[in-house]
């Protein structure tokens, strides 16, 4: 037995070792509850807001083969907390398992809120807290986050993170709505030189006439859709300075803006011009941006003047004046002058909407302007955002066409009327 | 607490070294004494030796013989000697012999005939199969060479199966295991040494090494250790292994045990040893490195893609025995953020009703896993197949249904255990097997740092251990010249170097030009 003494001597010191360092306040997965996404609003009280969670049922939709469950597949609830990390235990006086943020998708933040000076507090506990991930989404919603949150209910995407994803992942491609996430804000705040874009999102449908306008310069909420669906619209961006919500930019102008930001990378981008042929018709096209854009920065006497230089990648994909581009060159290029102009109109009209209402850049110009200084304390002193609302910006765009669809013969017209 | 462990060590070997000098009814008295020139006398002590007429198969055979017109003895085993032989090649000629001027060597046909004069050499002879010849008047005996031990052919190798390459496998008889290795290595520097190991049982353990290859320095320590062990008896390789090896209670296997003589031949030719011992369907090859109890001999036999892609393959099933199941609980318990929303949702919905938490799930199945396994080897070849079909309908079907595990446990397990078998070594095997359950330990105690922790530990104690004096993970830490077959191998044309860690006499191996 002696010959074991050591042996008892070194277990009993790592089972004494490992009994005192090992996590056994540990929770297992299905000891807790999975919060999707978090609702801010302002609440009455001072200091106070109100907290409403998302909650993920994890049976509904999770098998492939029986064990089906009648149980919805989320559950939401709002209560008044001091900040949303506090609020955890105050929730489980309704919710029974423990609340992990481990799964936290999106936080949803109304206008109201949005629009207060002391909103920037409520939003930087999500950097103190352990398990909120920087990649989480931020959403403005029109009306109450609450509301939003109970008149959110998609048809197909029953699960919530799912919803969450699939939407704000393809708004994100197509451009209509930002691509930012918390870690932006954070940044974009701390840098103070950029705006801040978070996207834009409402249930509430608003009647409008502004039908004459291209298909994408909407504001959540104004797109006209009929069927049984649902109310939620994402469209369009809510612009942040220095942390607080100053205005709102719509889905055409938060693509412009993508355009001239090299941060975002748009993978489906399809809008309309006006076709220079023909006045009544648009033609369709797919924008790319497959080359970085280039600045130029120089100061005239102490005004900043900034070239940028936009390469764009177009496929044309509709010839609603039936002029078969690929077989007509002098056609190509009238149209490319056209839309040109068409895009540098558009664009110069955003930057100068931006100086003049916000006076401060959405497309982080400020990152390319940064290296024309030799230290960042010249940078600083130069104060970017207050120096951009008088800056002088050319913006020129390059065009490259791609292909004009696909190429079948078309009909000649007085053929097919005859 | 390293010191500990040494110490413990230490310990241990100290002990064994505590020898047994007198080995009591032996009649070691009687075995010393010399023959004398009178048959009667020899023969009485013979008798006494081997308990005639007690013991059965102990042939004692008077004779009168007329050539030489004295009165002769035979002895011998008839379980173990060639009773044809001794009939044909050594009663016959000697009854028929007319010539008294003719020796004992002239007369009978056998093979090999020695003279001996002790009792203790004609006992060992007898012991191994041959005839004792006493004659009257002479003060000496004749061994006559005749054994004829029972043992099964040369058959398929059982546990290395290749698809490609050779079929042969040892069996328990040294002499046809050392006709095989001969028959694959034709040089007359293959040098086969014969050293008894015990003492009651007189096991002969039989040394291979090329002489100008292999190091002589490790020959002599091996020889050495051989000849220092003081047994009763050792049976087989396998109880020899315990007895040379440095490290006994390590969890890695330091030396390496192969039933194939084609592996074992091409082990020689690099310069390591090779023990061969009657009763044992096997050999030992050391010194031995981790990748020589990852390697197969197929990776050289199959095209150099193929070959390496089976290594990749099996240090990967290697990587997922030791880490599945220790992940899947270091992830679901400390984790959980690293798994994807749909895949964590669906565990933490399989897991609601499941009533243990994963740990507990993780150490069942793999319980079952191991008992089926343990089980399904054991059974009666019989019965075999029912057990792997009740073990996988119910410990599968039924554990889910019931609620009892949840069904991406069994993924998991089933994964690490079915990976395990890719690791064919049998030692290996085990030793893979047993450190899963330390990672097991450690990730449901801190995650997979507490993984990380343990890993880089193993990987310090792996680094330190050594086989006859060569680092475990030689050539690859610390580096040596080598032919570079590690992990992958290289064009067996370019594999042209013997493993710098043998220190061979000569590490060239081809011209580099070949």
């Amino acid at each position: 037995m002696r010959q074991f003494k050591n042996l008892v001597e070194f277990s009993l010191l790592i089972i004494i070792v490992l009994s005192l360092t090992g996590c056994w306040d540990q929770k297992e997965l299905d000891q807790k509850a999975y919060v999707i996404g978090i609702g801010l609003d302002p609440h009455e009280a001072e200091g106070k807001v109100k907290v409403t969670y998302i909650i993920a049922n994890p049976e509904v939709g999770s098998q492939q083969s029986g064990g089906g469950t009648n149980e919805p597949p989320q559950e939401t609830i709002t209560l008044a907390a001091d900040d949303f990390i506090s609020s955890r235990n105050t929730a489980n006086t309704v919710i029974s398992k423990e609340i992990s943020y481990d799964l936290l998708r999106v936080i949803i933040v109304s206008e109201k809120l949005a629009k207060e000076s002391d909103f920037i507090r409520w939003i930087y506990s999500a950097a103190k807290d352990r398990e909120i991930k920087r990649s989480t989404k931020l959403i403005v919603t029109k009306e109450s986050a609450a509301k939003f949150i109970s008149n959110n209910k998609p048809k197909l995407e029953t699960r919530p993170h799912k919803y969450f994803e699939f939407m704000i992942d393809r708004g994100q491609q197509t451009g209509m709505i930002p691509n930012t996430d918390l870690n932006d804000f954070f940044r974009v705040t701390e840098s103070d030189a950029d705006l801040f874009l978070a996207i834009y999102a409402t249930t509430e449908k608003e009647e409008s006439d502004r039908s004459n306008m291209s298909d994408d310069d909407f504001l959540a909420g104004e797109i006209q859709v009929e069927g049984v669906t649902n109310d939620a619209q994402f469209i369009g961006s809510a612009v942040f300075k220095e942390g607080i919500m100053i205005g709102k930019i719509t889905g055409e102008e938060t693509r412009i803006s993508s355009l001239l930001d090299d941060t975002w990378d748009i993978g489906d981008f399809k809008t309309t011009f006006k076709d220079p042929f023909d006045e009544r018709f648009r033609i369709s096209a797919r924008i790319a941006k497959t080359r970085a854009n280039k600045f130029e920065f120089k100061q005239q006497s102490g005004r900043p003047v900034i070239d940028i230089k936009v390469p764009l990648y177009i496929e044309v994909l509709s010839d609603p004046s039936m002029i078969n581009y690929a077989k007509n060159k002098e056609k190509v290029n009238d149209l490319k002058k056209a839309m040109r102009t068409k895009i540098e109109d558009n664009i110069t009209k955003y930057i100068k909407y931006t100086q003049e209402e916000f006076k401060g850049d959405t497309f982080h110009l400020s990152i390319p302007i940064r290296t024309e200084f030799g230290t960042l304390g010249e940078f600083r002193d130069f104060d970017w955002m207050k120096s951009y609302s008088n800056a002088e910006v050319n913006v020129s765009v390059d065009i490259r066409f791609g292909e004009f669809g696909r190429q079948t013969k078309f009909p000649k017209l007085e053929e097919v009327r005859d | 607490m390293l010191k500990e462990m040494f110490k413990l060590f230490k310990k241990q070997q100290k002990k064994q070294s505590s020898s047994v000098k007198k080995l009591g009814g032996e009649q070691s008295d009687l075995k010393e004494k010399e023959f004398s020139r009178h048959l009667q006398e020899n023969l009485s002590i013979l008798k006494k030796l081997y308990s005639v007429p007690d013991n059965k198969d102990i042939k004692l055979r008077e004779l009168y013989l007329e050539g030489f017109k004295k009165q002769a003895a035979l002895l011998f085993i008839s379980t173990i000697t060639d009773v044809k032989s001794v009939e044909e090649n050594i009663l016959k000629p000697l009854t028929e012999n007319t010539s008294s001027t003719k020796h004992v060597r002239d007369v009978v046909s056998v093979q090999m005939v020695h003279e001996i004069s002790y009792f203790k050499d004609a006992v060992k002879d007898i012991n191994k199969g041959n005839a004792l010849l006493v004659l009257e008047g002479e003060a000496w005996a004749y061994v006559l060479d005749c054994p004829d031990f029972q043992s099964r052919a040369i058959e398929k190798p059982d546990n290395e199966i290749l698809i490609k390459g050779p079929k042969e496998a040892f069996n328990e008889k040294a002499v046809a295991n050392i006709s095989l290795l001969r028959k694959k290595i034709r040089n007359e520097n293959l040098i086969v040494e014969g050293i008894e190991v015990s003492q009651r049982s007189h096991n002969d353990v039989f040394v291979l090494y090329i002489r100008g290859l292999a190091n002589e320095k490790l020959v002599t320590n091996i020889k050495k250790r051989l000849g220092s062990l003081e047994v009763n008896a050792i049976q087989n390789l396998s109880l020899l292994e315990e007895y040379i090896e440095e490290r006994n209670y390590s969890i890695f296997p330091s030396i390496l045990n192969t039933e194939r003589p084609d592996r074992a031949a091409s082990f020689l030719e690099d310069g390591y040893i090779i023990l061969l011992m009657d009763n044992s369907p096997d050999s030992l090859v050391l010194p031995a490195t981790f990748w020589s109890f990852f390697h197969s001999p197929e990776d050289h036999y199959l095209r150099i893609h193929y070959g390496n892609f089976t290594r990749a393959l099996r240090m990967f099933a290697l990587f997922i025995t030791l880490f599945t199941s220790a992940i899947y609980i270091a992830i679901t318990t400390y984790h959980a953020e690293m798994i994807p929303p749909d895949l964590l949702l669906a565990i933490a919905s399989s897991r609601e009703k499941v009533p243990f938490p994963a740990v507990i799930e993780i150490l069942i199945m793999e319980a079952a896993f191991e008992l089926i396994r343990e089980a399904g080897l054991r059974v009666p070849s019989p019965i075999g197949p029912t057990i792997g079909i009740v073990g996988a309908l119910i410990l599968g079907q039924a554990a889910v249904e019931a609620n009892i595990i949840s069904p991406i446990v069994i993924i998991v397990v089933a994964l690490g255990g079915l990976s395990s078998f890719a690791v064919s070594d049998l030692s290996l095997n085990f030793g893979v097997r047993l450190i899963r359950f330390l990672f097991i330990l450690s990730a449901s105690m801190i995650g997979i740092y507490g993984m990380t922790a343990f890993f880089v530990a193993g990987l310090f104690y792996m680094v330190s251990l050594k086989s006859f004096g060569v680092p475990y993970l030689a050539p690859l830490s610390p580096s040596y010249k080598s032919s570079k077959d590690t992990i992958f191998r290289r064009l067996v044309k370019n594999e042209n170097i013997r493993p710098g860690f043998l220190k061979p006499s000569d590490s060239q191996k081809k011209s580099d030009g070949a």
